[in-house]
C-alpha cells in the first residue's frame, strides 16, 4: 500500500511532472488559456498516460530491451489517435479548441518518460496508476495556470463572466508569453512550497524513477 | 525470453504489435466515421441557418434533430457547376428563394479565415455571417466569432466598390475590433471580395 502512497506524492508534488521534472512545457504553454481547454486537455493527457503505461507495463517482460522505445512510441500514439476519434465524434467543438495540439499529446515527454522510468520495472496495476496520477499532477499544474489566464486575460472562469464590465481585459494573460511568466511563477512558488531534498545537494531534480 | 540480441523475435513482436493496433484503431475508425461526419454536417448546417437568423446563435440550444429538421424544411443544396463554390445553399421561405448562403474562405493575420456569408437573392443585402475556422490571436482578432461583431453585418446593403468600410471612415457602416486592425482589415477585404464574386456569380448564374 505504501507503494500506492508514494506514488501518488510523487505525481502531485513531490516528482510533478511539470514543475519537477519540466516536461510537458509546450502543451502547458499552448492550451492553458481557458479552464476547460486545460481541463480536457488534462483529462485526455491521463488517459493515453495510464493506458499506455499499463500496457507497457504488461508486455514488458516480453519486449526486446533494444526495440522497447519503438514499442512504447506505437503504443502512445495508438492510445492518442483513439483519444483523437473520440473527441471528433462526441466533443467536436473541444476537438476544434485543441486543434493539432491533442494530435501532439504523443510529443508529451511525460508519457514517454513514464513508460521508461516506472511501467518498464513495474507491475501493470501500478503503472496504470502512476500514468493516472502523473496525468493529474500535469492536470492540476494546467488547471492552475489556466485559472490565472483566464480570469486575468477574459475576466472568466469556465466561460463563465466573473468579473464585471469595469474589469479591463489582460490580453497579455491570453498570448503565449502570458504562459510563460505564469508557469514560471507556479515552478517558483512550487520550489518554496515543497522543497526537495537534493535541492541542497545540487543535485539535477526528477529523473529517478 | 530475448535477452540476447535476437533478429527474429524482435521483428515477430513488432509486426505482431503492429498488426494488434492497427486493427484496433481500424475498427474504432470505422466505428465513428459515420458520427463524425455527422458532427460536421450539424456544424455546417448550424452556421448555415444561423446566417440566414433562423436560429439566434451557432450554439443555440437545439438538439441535432431539432438543426436537421429546420435545415430540411427550409434550406436546399445546390451544386455550382462553374465550380467557383462548389456547394451553396438556398433559403426557400413559402417556395420562392428569400437568401442565398455561400462559404468562404481568405486570408487573414495568422492564418486562413473561412465561414459562411448569406446574401439576399438579389444580393444586394448581407443577411449574415459566421466565422468557422480561423487561427486569429484568442482576446484580439479571435473576437470576430464574438456575436456583436457578426450581427453587425445583418442587413447590410452593400453596393459600390467597397461596401464594407469601417467606422469612422466616411461611409462606415461597421464597427472594427480594438487593438485588431489588421484582422479587422482581413475580414472587410474577404467580405468585400466575396460581394463582388457573388454578384458576378448571380448574374452568370441567374439565381
Amino acid at each position: 500500500m505504501s507503494e500506492w502512497i508514494r506514488v501518488l506524492k510523487n505525481g502531485i508534488y513531490k516528482d510533478n511532472p511539470v514543475f519537477r521534472q519540466i516536461l510537458g512545457i509546450c502543451s502547458s504553454l499552448a492550451v492553458t488559456n481557458l479552464l476547460a481547454n486545460s481541463l480536457v486537455m488534462g483529462v485526455g493527457l491521463m488517459f493515453v498516460t495510464a493506458f499506455s503505461s499499463f500496457t507497457v507495463s504488461l508486455l514488458r517482460t516480453m519486449t526486446p530491451k533494444h526495440i522497447r522505445m519503438m514499442v512504447q512510441t506505437l503504443i502512445i500514439s495508438a492510445y492518442v489517435i483513439m483519444l483523437d476519434i473520440f473527441l471528433k465524434a462526441y466533443m467536436p467543438s473541444m476537438s476544434k479548441a485543441l486543434g493539432p495540439y491533442v494530435g501532439l499529446i504523443i510529443t508529451n515527454c511525460i508519457i514517454m518518460g513514464r513508460a521508461e522510468a516506472f511501467a518498464q520495472k513495474n507491475k501493470p496495476l501500478i503503472s496504470f496508476f502512476d500514468g493516472l496520477i502523473m496525468g493529474l499532477g500535469y492536470t492540476l499544474v494546467l488547471l492552475v495556470i489556466a485559472f490565472f489566464r483566464e480570469l486575468l486575460g477574459f475576466g472568466s472562469l469556465f466561460g463563465i463572466q466573473v468579473l464585471g464590465d469595469q474589469w479591463v481585459n489582460w490580453t497579455l494573460m491570453i498570448m503565449p508569453p502570458g504562459a510563460f511568466f505564469m508557469l514560471g511563477i507556479v515552478i517558483w512558488v512550487s520550489y518554496r512550497l515543497f522543497p526537495h531534498e537534493d535541492d541542497k545537494s545540487q543535485g539535477k531534480a526528477g529523473a529517478k524513477a | 525470453m530475448a535477452k540476447k540480441k535476437q533478429i527474429l523475435y524482435p521483428v515477430l513482436f513488432m509486426i505482431i504489435l503492429t498488426v494488434v493496433y492497427t486493427f484496433l484503431l481500424a475498427f474504432i475508425n470505422e466505428s465513428s466515421a459515420d458520427i463524425i461526419q455527422r458532427q460536421q454536417e450539424i456544424r455546417v448546417q448550424r452556421s448555415v441557418l444561423y446566417t440566414l437568423g433562423l436560429i439566434d446563435s451557432t450554439d443555440a440550444a437545439l438538439s441535432d434533430t431539432e438543426i436537421q429538421q429546420l435545415f430540411d424544411a427550409s434550406i436546399a443544396v445546390k451544386e455550382d457547376t462553374s465550380g467557383t463554390y462548389g456547394t451553396y445553399y438556398a433559403y426557400l421561405k413559402d417556395g420562392t428563394p428569400a437568401g442565398y448562403v455561400f462559404p468562404f474562405t481568405g486570408n487573414g493575420l495568422w492564418g486562413s479565415i473561412s465561414g459562411y456569408i448569406a446574401f439576399s437573392p438579389a444580393v444586394d443585402t448581407i443577411l449574415g455571417i459566421d466565422f468557422t475556422s480561423h487561427s486569429e490571436t484568442p482576446g484580439l482578432g479571435g473576437r470576430i466569432d464574438e456575436a456583436w461583431f457578426k450581427e453587425q453585418f445583418r442587413g447590410l446593403s452593400v453596393s459600390g466598390d467597397n461596401p464594407i468600410v469601417y467606422r469612422p471612415s466616411e461611409g462606415g457602416n461597421v464597427d472594427a475590433i480594438t487593438g485588431a486592425t489588421l484582422t479587422s482589415n482581413s475580414v472587410s477585404a474577404i467580405v468585400n471580395q466575396m460581394i463582388k464574386e457573388t454578384q458576378t456569380f448571380a448574374e452568370g448564374a441567374a439565381l
